[in-house]
């Protein structure tokens, strides 16, 4: 048994660490999520050009092949300072949905996303769904080498700037997968920003012409390919909810130590102590529930959908804990849009809305 | 990353399944699963069996008569033995004064003492809390004064698990009167059958007779009973303390809790139970490999400290937290009082576990108070982690 990372994974926890801390300043983040993209263009060559946009993928398909724990570092560090490039939704969700299937023209398209190229979101949530997202109301009717589709997709991440969308559709009564071109005659968007400084879109899909070769999977595979994609994107935000929790209470602890109250640094009060270990144990257990589920990753479909779940539901109530302790030993400070800290809070919200709430989870804990 | 255990040690963890399975003692096994009291003997028992065996040094180097096991060995040990259900090894004679004589005590004493802990001829207790001194432990007023080759000890001590049968004490006690509190106090071991000194019990909210009071009047004993240095004895209690907190977290022994509970609670239809429970259970998932991550550390050379009072912390918690959910399972039975042990022959009908539940959640109360209150642990951390 060996839970340390490896001297290669240190490495590039190192590297990561290194850019969060020197290029990605409060302020550079606040131009960023304010520019018109929402994201900053050279960061992501950036990425690309020190390999960080391949991670995850097969080296067949030209990508470096790690597993869940290099993405887990990664999305902890830039927890930490709230990255807010959409590698989440074009790396991470559309990248492990492509690399797994046995889509035909996935080279090209895992290509263009390791190059830095294109993004490609997933659409596959639909008003009224419940978390169901496996009978979406949008169709696909087959008509001679195409196929029409209609349908109405919300919550795209990163939407308004994916060249492609991967869209979940019903096709002969069976669940599928296909790739829309954005832009396409019929297709329409409404960008909207989220709690946490990103942006997401509703897409409206009015009789779209759709080449059949551009369907991704179906039936079985289809769903499989969703669910492990969402389950690896959901051990990613927990691990990233984890970098939030840490910079909480390590600036919690720095600046109780620099304000002065009744004379003295109000570090020096026992109720604030106790409140800052508190933050610091709530966030060391769910770290310890992200080993597990990152360890559990290869086992079989029950455990590791579960230990998903388990992590998933206690970093909703922990996060949010957390993050509003920070605020509120931050005093009216914490309250301020000037500053980092409510930031936190705002990210860690939006994590515990990301598929599935704590709530949620603890159900599917229940009954998995 | 790798989560699972050697060939090696999973052989070692059928070597221990195997001997729960077929060499604990089946009077006492047969005593626990009707849910009987257990007595003085059968914990004798228990112990003298672990000797047998050569286990009851599980945490001790080979050099005195331990078992010379890694610290996966020694986590995979005390994780089957909860797991089973096993009785406690009692911690003071193994896991407290004999890591302190082995570390700080001469050869003679070593010679002298270690081979009865190891054989369990001599049931330990501890001396450390008094009447004024809890969690500010080093301002403790128990004397002794040299006087030729005796130390005359004067005061008294308090909360003293199972002093009733205990032989043996070991105790802090003041040697000098210095202006830092912590550097007057000496480690002493004192025989229970010197003159002068009396148990008095105490009874607990359960109804139970765990502790007690010693008062020491006039004790003598002989000065080759101090350990180490005069004045040292506080280095040496925190070095003990630092042993009493590895395997506080007490994993196995909650989960075997938690799957009782869950069969409780299947035959009441309760979904609100289920959900806190299920809570509970992720928790505890969380401590079970926060543990596994310190041990790792160990194992890689590393050197947790502080970090294993979040183990006694949140351990702690869900140890008393799995109680409270049994009683709430007990619904309104949990109105009667059970008096000693849960044991009494005459309960009104209802839940089997009830009586039982209700003594325990009360006993369990203790549990975030010893050993280091939680509270003393969060200054620990406070103090050598976030660096307040």
């Amino acid at each position: 048994m060996n839970l340390n990372y490896s001297d290669e994974q240190q490495m590039l926890r190192d590297q990561i660490e290194k850019f969060c801390k020197s290029d990605y300043s409060f302020e550079k983040r606040e131009a960023i999520i304010k520019s018109e993209n929402g994201y900053d263009l050279n960061l992501w060559k950036m990425f690309s050009e020190l390999g960080w946009l391949s991670l995850p993928f097969k080296e067949e398909t030209g990508g470096l092949g790690y597993g869940p724990v290099e993405l887990t570092i990664l999305f902890e560090e830039f927890g930490k300072v709230l990255v807010v490039e959409p590698y989440l939704s074009t790396v991470v969700i559309s990248g492990s949905i492509l690399d797994n299937s046995n889509f035909g023209n996935k080279s090209k398209f895992i290509d263009t996303i390791i190059s830095g190229e294109k993004h490609i979101s997933l659409a596959y949530i639909e008003s009224n769904q419940k978390f169901d997202h496996l009978s979406p109301s949008t169709i696909a009717i087959r008509e001679g080498n195409n196929f029409i589709v209609n349908g109405m997709k919300s919550l795209v991440l990163n939407g308004s700037n994916a060249d492609h969308i991967i869209t979940s559709v019903m096709l002969d009564d069976e669940f599928a997968l296909v790739l829309i071109d954005q832009g396409v005659s019929g297709y329409s968007l409404n960008s909207y920003s989220t709690v946490d400084g990103q942006t997401c879109a509703e897409i409206k899909l009015e009789n779209v012409s759709v080449p059949s070769e551009s369907i991704i999977a179906k039936g079985d595979d289809a769903i499989n390919l969703l669910n492990e994609a969402i389950n690896l994107a959901t051990l990613c935000i927990s691990a990233e909810s984890i970098g939030c929790m840490t910079a909480c209470y390590l600036k919690t602890v720095e600046y109780t130590k620099g304000r002065q109250q009744f004379d003295q640094p109000i570090s020096n009060f026992q109720v604030l102590q106790h409140r800052m270990v508190d933050m610091f144990i709530e966030t060391e257990m769910c770290k310890s529930l992200l080993y597990k589920a990152m360890l559990e990753c290869d086992s079989n479909e029950a455990t590791k959908f579960k230990s998903v779940s388990g992590l998933k539901s206690q970093i909703g109530t922990s996060g949010k804990f957390v993050s509003q302790q920070a605020v509120q030993l931050h005093g009216a400070m914490g309250v301020s849009e000037e500053l980092l800290i409510g930031h936190y809070l705002k990210k860690l919200v939006a994590i515990d809305s990301l598929f599935g709430n704590s709530n949620h989870h603890l159900n599917k804990y229940i009954l998995g | 990353m790798e989560i699972s255990f050697t060939e090696k040690d999973l052989q070692f963890r059928d070597q221990v399944r195997s001997w729960i399975k077929n060499d604990y003692p089946a009077h006492i096994k047969q005593k626990q699963n009707n849910g009987k009291e257990l007595s003085k003997q059968d914990i004798i028992d228990f112990h003298k069996a672990l000797s047998a065996q050569g286990w009851m040094g599980y945490n001790w180097p080979a050099e005195y008569g331990g078992t010379g096991w890694s610290s996966t060995q020694i986590y995979i040990f005390q994780k089957e033995f909860g797991l089973a259900g096993c009785i406690n090894i009692l911690p003071f004679g193994v896991g407290m004064v004999g890591p302190v004589i082995y570390t700080f005590g001469n050869d003679e004493q070593k010679k002298r003492f270690l081979p009865n802990i190891l054989n369990f001829d001599t049931w330990w207790c501890q001396g450390y809390s008094e009447p004024g001194s809890g969690s500010d432990l080093a301002s403790l007023k128990t004397k002794a004064v040299k006087e030729g080759d005796h130390y005359i000890v004067n005061g008294s001590k308090t909360w003293t698990t199972l002093a009733q049968h205990a032989d043996w004490i070991f105790c802090l006690v003041r040697t000098e009167t210095t202006e830092k509190k912590q550097e007057g106090i000496s480690f002493i071991l004192i025989d229970m059958n010197t003159p002068g000194v009396e148990v008095e019990p105490i009874i607990t909210i359960d109804g139970e007779h765990e502790v007690n009071a010693v008062f020491f009047a006039d004790v003598r004993v002989p000065a080759e009973n101090l350990i180490g240095e005069e004045g040292k004895g506080w280095t040496y209690a925190k070095f003990l303390l630092a042993h009493e907190r590895f395997g506080i977290a007490v994993v196995g022994a909650s989960i075997r809790q938690l799957n009782i509970l869950k069969e409780v609670v299947s035959e009441l239809n309760n979904p609100n139970l289920e959900r806190k429970i299920t809570e509970l259970e992720i928790n505890l998932n969380a401590l079970e490999m926060m543990e596994l991550r310190l041990l790792s550390d160990l194992e890689n050379g590393g050197h947790p400290g502080a970090e294993s009072s979040i183990l006694k912390i949140r351990g702690t918690e869900i140890q008393q937290r799995l109680t409270e959910l049994f009683v709430e399972a007990s619904g309104e039975f949990a109105l009667v009082y059970p008096g000693p042990h849960g044991h009494s022959d005459n309960h009104p009908s209802g839940p089997e576990h009830a009586a039982k539940s209700v003594s325990k959640f009360l006993n369990y109360r203790k549990t975030s108070i010893y050993g280091g209150s939680n509270e003393i642990q969060k200054n620990i951390i406070s103090k050598y982690i976030l660096g307040l």
